[in-house]
């Protein structure tokens, strides 16, 4: 999956030996020489070997489609491990000027800093720009960094509500359709057994907390150019956010513990946490993870400031690059691009458990009618569409949100319970600090 | 090198046996034979060992920033790292783990090897064995299994505590972490600790508990006159190996930290810190100024340990 922070053990455990595979495949495949063109069409037509670092599932089965149209490409899928894990070992590589990848996901959230600082090959050499109608306006303005395109849009996770709904139905509770009918359903559910929450919030991922931000109008990140950026954790959006889910912590509603532990999950299996507000790529994990009880849970629309709006953010989401090391460039740049934004391969991306970035597929009424197995049936591609339309405007990431990230559970986490917007505070002296300390211009409110 | 000959000696060998072999071993100086058998010893040390340090030292003195690139700074990491607050807050914790973690497993490492010392018990190995298993358990592993057992609601401490009815506190929240951690700790090291010491015990010599026993002394009295003041440089000897280890305090905090992001920050240990400060801030260089001062910090404490100790064992 695609998530900033958790993985989800069991499929990367899965991943693990194919990993292995390709990586003795690859040893020496990056050698392979290709005529230094822009032409992709011509690219496309040269024996070339290249090397795709992602942790998405399934991504081989698309990838094969791609090898059947050109066949003189080969594609090596490697599993450099996930999110921070990848980036690390993808700027070591970059800085080293080999080992590293033709193409390599990346998450939105992580791409910033990686076209900051030249370690991407700007798309639109390749014909990227052109792309823009295809994708999903969220979706293409987090590619679009500086006047460049840094990658291709892959997935994305419009923000939606899943509850269960056998517990629900039980307690006699409609799915809050706002955060004020949220905190009413808390309280009957606290009501009904000490041991149950409404939800659980994760002191350890800032991107949970991002999307909560994002959708509440929140934009505490903003690059304005190369060197200096903004940051404000403290606009009324982010102290709205903060002083619901203090209260709602502190009076034991929700619960703040990580998500995607052992327990976690047993707490989600065992109906002691009623919902899960999350990015539009978790049913397959929660269906895999917990199969027994996954026929009871649907999807809703994410609860709403004001009733009657549909504004709404993202969760994770990745897109595709080409590292500035690539030997392969134009290549590279030709297969991120047919992988992300041709239909057949949309379709298959989509259909293997990726929720789309292209808004033809999110059109698209056989998409939309697909009742969604690991939601009991229901046509939950109708609410994920639903969201990504109302995704609100002009969120942005800093050019250092993966240091960012990794300091939000020793501000923010820690102050959940008592005061968030506190930690809010903190958090934002930890980015300033850093920002500073790297060389940019800092401005705070 | 105290196994090479004084150079005095040589020449007076000179006159002697005269090969073609010898003289050109003379010619490069007689002493420095030594060094071909001490060439594997020391390309190892310089390779694993001192270039490492002298790299990280380097790399200390430089910023690499986002904005700017790599500049020199001479010392500024290192005033840098004096100056904060979660390095100090980082060398606190690990300090005050030291002051009570140490002492409570040397004092069960000591209590168990004079147990096995004694002959009393009655499957001495099998006592031996049971307490150094947990030694092998990879320190992750360990901390895994634990976390599991302190989890708050489905950990088995909690649910034993449930049934009995007794209020087991939150094992993994601020007040108690500390604690949780040095019981892990505690429970892998105590085994290799008290190997060491049952090491010592074991070169006593048999006669001093007999000439003990003449005077009528108990095991009690043969334990406090005769083993623990045999067992003093091992004492000294562990208690410097916890030193140093307990600085570098990292996989069981490290691990503890997925089950509760909102206790174990990122600079809960000193190493911790260091270690995000590489990569996750990319701050290589200052995350090596870092390094730099918790080893000299790890050396002058465990220095000081080891003379004290020493000067004791000779002031007897």
């Amino acid at each position: 999956m695609t998530r900033a922070t958790s993985p989800s053990r069991r499929r990367l455990l899965a991943l693990v030996p194919a990993a292995a595979l390709a990586l003795s495949l690859t040893a020496c495949s990056s050698d392979a020489t290709s005529p230094g063109t822009a032409d992709p069409a011509a690219a496309l037509d040269t024996p070339t070997t290249l090397t795709f670092w992602t942790w998405a599932p399934n991504l081989d089965k698309t990838v094969a489609i791609f090898e059947q149209k050109y066949p003189k490409i080969k594609v090596n899928i490697v599993n450099a491990g996930q999110s921070a894990t990848e980036y690390t070992k993808l700027q070591t590589a970059i800085k080293a000027g080999s080992g590293g990848p033709d193409v390599a996901q990346i998450e939105y959230f992580a791409l910033p800093e990686f076209a900051m600082s030249k370690r991407l090959v700007n798309l639109k050499e390749y014909g990227a720009a052109g792309l823009e109608p295809k994708f999903t306006p969220s979706a293409w303005s987090q590619v679009a960094v500086g006047d460049g395109i840094y990658a291709i849009p892959q997935d994305t996770g419009p923000m939606a509500m899943f509850y269960n709904k056998k517990l629900l139905d039980q307690l006699g509770i409609e799915p809050p359709k706002t955060w004020a009918e949220f905190e009413t359903a808390a309280i009957k559910i606290k009501a009904s057994d000490p041991k149950r929450f409404i939800a659980s919030f994760d002191p350890g991922d800032a991107g949970g907390l991002d999307s909560l931000l994002w959708q509440a109008g929140s934009r505490p990140f903003q690059q304005k150019d190369a060197t200096s950026v903004s940051v404000n954790l403290q606009d009324p959006g982010a102290k709205k956010v903060a002083d619901m889910w203090t209260n709602l912590i502190s009076r034991k509603l929700v619960d703040p513990v990580p998500g995607w532990t052992n327990e976690w999950w047993q707490s989600m299996g065992s109906g002691q946490y009623a919902m899960w507000i999350t990015g539009a790529w978790a049913p397959g994990n929660i269906v895999s993870t917990i199969p027994d009880t996954a026929k009871d849970w649907r999807a809703a629309p994410m609860p709403q400031w004001n009733a009657g709006e549909n504004v709404t953010s993202e969760n994770g989401g990745s897109a595709v690059a080409v590292p500035s090391t690539s030997k392969n460039k134009a290549a590279a740049a030709a297969f991120a691009i047919w992988l992300n934004s041709d239909p057949e391969a949309a379709r298959s991306l989509s259909e293997n458990g990726l929720f789309p970035a292209t808004t033809k597929l999110l059109g698209d009424p056989a998409f939309l009618e697909k009742p969604l197995a690991s939601l009991g049936g229901q046509q939950a591609n109708q609410v994920f569409a639903a969201s990504s339309a109302g995704v609100g405007k002009g969120w942005g990431y800093l050019p250092y949100q993966v240091y960012g990230n990794s300091v939000f559970k020793d501000t923010v986490g820690q102050s959940l319970a008592t005061d968030t917007n506190a930690g809010l505070v903190a958090w934002q002296k930890r980015i300033v600090d850093y920002g500073t300390q790297q060389g940019f211009k800092v401005t705070t409110p | 090198m105290s196994t090479s000959n004084p150079p005095a000696q040589a020449t007076t060998d000179r006159p002697t046996g005269r090969s073609r072999r010898a003289s050109r071993s003379d010619r490069l100086g007689h002493g420095s034979f030594g060094y071909v058998f001490f060439a594997p010893f020391l390309v190892v040390f310089v390779i694993g060992i001192a270039a490492p340090l002298a790299y990280a030292a380097y790399l200390s003195l430089f910023q690499d920033r986002l904005v700017g690139g790599n500049v020199f700074v001479g010392f500024d990491n290192y005033t840098r790292a004096l100056g904060d607050d979660l390095f100090r807050a980082g060398l606190w914790r690990v300090t005050l783990f030291l002051l009570v973690q140490v002492p409570v497993m040397l004092g069960l490492a000591l209590l168990a090897a004079l147990a096995i010392d004694s002959g009393r018990l009655r499957w001495p190995a099998l006592f031996r064995i049971g307490i150094f298993v947990p030694y092998a358990v990879p320190a992750v592993v360990a901390s895994l299994m634990w976390g599991y057992l302190y989890g708050d609601r489905f950990g088995l401490i909690r649910q034993i505590g449930d049934a009995l009815h007794v209020d087991v506190p939150r094992l993994l929240s601020d007040s108690w972490m500390l604690t949780s951690i040095g019981n892990v700790v505690t429970w892998e090291y105590v085994g290799y600790n008290m190997l060491i010491l049952y090491a010592a015990l074991r070169t006593v010599p048999q006669e001093l508990y007999e000439a003990a026993e003449m005077d009528g002394a108990g095991e009690f009295r043969k334990a406090w006159s005769i083993k623990l003041p045999a067992l003093r440089p091992a004492l000294a000897l562990t208690t410097v190996f916890s030193i140093i280890g307990t600085f570098q305090l990292f996989n069981e905090p490290n691990v503890l930290q997925s089950l509760a992001p909102d206790v174990v920050s990122t600079s809960y240990t000193p190493n911790m810190y260091a270690f995000n400060l590489a990569f996750n801030g990319q701050q290589f260089n200052y995350s090596a100024a870092v390094a730099v001062v918790l080893g000299g910090v790890t050396a002058v404490v465990a220095y000081a340990v080891q003379v004290r100790s020493m000067r004791k064992e000779q002031s007897l």
